[in-house]
């Protein structure tokens, strides 16, 4: 079956379990993914693609070994194959700098400060995670349990019509 | 928590029926060209193919709905018009072939776009959702008074905007509600049953209710008779509301509260712009035109075509919002149109009835054997394809001298019976919409939603024309 993949891009093993834990509510519907830095995320996103899934939300840290978080961010909004992948930076150390070409040259979707709450890095999933299916997929329903019903219903209402 | 993956799609949608669809159509589409049926002339061979052909493609949906409807069409011009290949032989009135492309623009379908145009400007307005909220106000906070609420609502809506947007729009509403209650409650289920449940039943009040609606007008004005606007609804409305009591009660009882109060946001900031002003008073306008048709006799259909004009002239709708209008729907009644053509000019018709000794069924039976199967057979596939399918025949049958039936009632019965069809969550996109909300599994929607159909249908088929006998508007 053709699955939305979240992909999760973070060095540090214990933070990136506890990311992958946080997000287990949308493992029924979603596939997470983990990579440890940007290299291991492109051999991902490759897998992800031969597979026939696509990526739909990246959760990028900033400070990987090796290239940098918001170039890698950069880079997807570069291609037009991941342009519409929605980007989130989950970061404590981006500064100033980083932050505002992630905003201005990644197209940043979000930014979430670490330490993050999981109420809160729920709900910026739930959110982004809807944005992507309105923009990208013609069935809605499969989504409504998982992600933003409301606003799932408000996108059918517009484009729902009887058979 | 069970996942809530597609079984919308699997019955009869499933990978295997697109080439099953293909070879059984080619199959059934050669038939009539092998076997030679005895009293059947050469037009009416040919356009069996294509009836045949139709019932495989829509049923199993090997290509779009839309696009089935547009080979009728081009089937019909190739094959029983005057410009038929080979030519048809002397002595058959071949109908010209722009009477099958015109189909594409009957009167019934300007009608449509018209209401087409109300439900998007009402959707881009925001006008529905504030309209639900205010209207909500009045019904308080107990949960069987808000359910009441919201089926009134949602029904009257969807008698003018497609029942599957109607639903969307009201499950907006009801969903953040939902959420706030504890998983063991019941009235999850019946909030969320209510809706789609509502939003069928009320596609029936209306001409521009429901695609089917759409299919029975345009058939019957072909034939000669036609429909007022306030004349469906007086036919429609009453069991209408009867119905929906009776839906309420039921849901009620099936899935009680244990909530005694519900909280819903009930915010609403109408749009007081100038576009939407002239969106306002243009729906009035139309909505009261269509009402009084018998006092000024302008058709419902050249109505419909008056906020096209205004909306457009005024620039509330662009030409995007005109691109975004779906056409793809009334292609699909169109198709049904199409179909009804061919098969009343080739003589098909006639032969069908004359195959069948229909002398021995009387009328009430007829009606009650047609709406039925249309109810069972939209349980299972697209209610506009069955009515497409049944309408032409019902309408031959209603019309040959062994039955005489009212053919109105008969297509008015059909349609009914295809919007009341309401058991599975492929029965209708409300359905789906219900059953996506993971509040409702398959068992609440059969057993509510048969309860439902068949006594909807026992109400209409039986109660209706003793109403309309008793107030004098029998048909």
């Amino acid at each position: 079956m053709n699955r939305i993949v979240i992909l999760v891009i973070e060095d540090e093993p214990e933070v990136r379990e506890a990311i992958a834990r946080d997000l287990q509510s949308f493992t029924g519907h979603f596939q997470v993914e983990l990579a440890e830095d940007v290299q291991d995320a492109r051999t991902v996103m490759d897998e992800v693609t031969t597979g026939g899934d696509r990526v739909g939300l990246a959760l990028c840290d900033h400070l990987l070994p090796g290239e940098r978080g918001v170039d890698y961010l950069v880079e997807l909004n570069e291609e037009a194959a991941t342009r519409s992948i929605r980007k989130v930076l989950i970061t404590g150390q981006a500064g100033l700098e980083d932050t505002i070409r992630a905003v201005n040259e990644a197209d940043l979707d979000h930014y979430v400060a670490k330490p993050w709450t999981v109420e809160n890095l729920h709900d910026v999933v739930r959110g982004q995670l809807t944005d992507f299916v309105i923009d990208n997929e013609d069935d809605l329903l499969p989504y409504v349990s998982v992600l933003d019903g409301a606003r799932l219903m408000a996108a059918i209402a517009e484009r729902g019509f009887d058979r | 928590m069970a996942l809530t993956k597609r079984p919308v799609r699997m019955s009869l949608k499933g990978k295997l029926s697109r080439p099953v669809g293909l070879v059984l159509g080619a199959i059934v589409f050669t038939l009539p060209y092998v076997v030679e049926f005895e009293g059947l002339s050469v037009a009416g061979h040919r356009i069996f193919s294509v009836f045949l052909l139709a019932i495989v493609l829509w049923v199993t949906e090997a290509i779009p709905l839309h696009a089935t409807a547009a080979l009728i069409i081009l089937l019909e011009i190739l094959l029983i018009s005057d410009k038929a290949l080979p030519p048809l032989p002397a002595g058959f009135e071949a109908p010209s072939f722009s009477t099958f492309f015109a189909s594409l623009a009957h009167p019934v379908l300007m009608l449509f776009l018209g209401g087409f145009f109300l439900a998007d400007g009402a959707a881009k307005f925001r006008l529905d959702q504030n309209m639900a909220r205010v209207l909500l106000r009045p019904f308080g906070d107990s949960p069987t008074r808000i359910m009441l609420g919201l089926m009134l609502i949602t029904a009257a809506f969807s008698m003018f905007m497609s029942n599957t947007a109607t639903t969307a729009t009201l499950m907006a509403v009801v969903l953040p509600v939902i959420a706030t209650l504890a998983p063991e409650d019941r009235l999850r289920t019946g909030l969320a049953l209510s809706i789609p449940v509502a939003a069928n039943i009320g596609g029936i009040g209306t001409p521009v209710g429901t695609p089917p609606n759409a299919i029975a007008v345009g058939s019957l004005a072909d034939a000669g008779i036609s429909i007022s606007f306030v004349q469906w609804m007086v036919m429609a409305v009453p069991m209408m509301v009867v119905l929906l009591l009776i839906a309420w009660y039921l849901l009620t009882r099936l899935f009680p509260a244990r909530e005694r109060s519900l909280q819903l946001t009930i915010h609403a900031t109408f749009d007081k712009s100038r576009p939407a002003q002239v969106f306002y008073v243009t729906f009035a306008v139309t909505v009261a035109l269509w009402m009084t048709e018998p006092l000024h006799g302008i058709s419902s259909s050249i109505v419909g075509f008056l906020p096209v004009v205004i909306l457009l002239a005024t620039r509330v709708f662009s030409a995007r919002d005109l691109q975004s209008v779906q056409w793809h729907v009334l292609w699909l009644v169109a198709g049904g149109i199409a179909l009804g053509i061919g098969v009343n000019a080739s003589g098909l018709d006639a032969w069908l009835v004359g195959l069948v000794g229909f002398e021995s069924i009387g009328k009430a039976l007829l009606i009650l054997a047609l709406a039925s199967v249309a109810l069972l057979l939209s349980t299972f596939i697209s209610n506009s394809a069955t009515a497409n399918l049944l309408i032409p025949i019902g309408l031959s049958l209603a019309l040959s001298d062994a039955v005489a039936a009212t053919p109105s009632l008969v297509a008015f019965f059909i349609a009914i019976g295809a919007s009341l069809a309401m058991a599975l969550p492929v029965s209708t996109p409300p359905n789906a919409i219900a059953f996506s909300t993971g509040a409702v599994n398959t068992r609440d929607l059969a057993v509510t939603g048969s309860i439902i159909g068949v006594t909807g249908l026992v109400l209409y088929v039986f109660a209706a024309p003793l109403l309309w006998d008793l107030t004098g508007v029998t048909p």
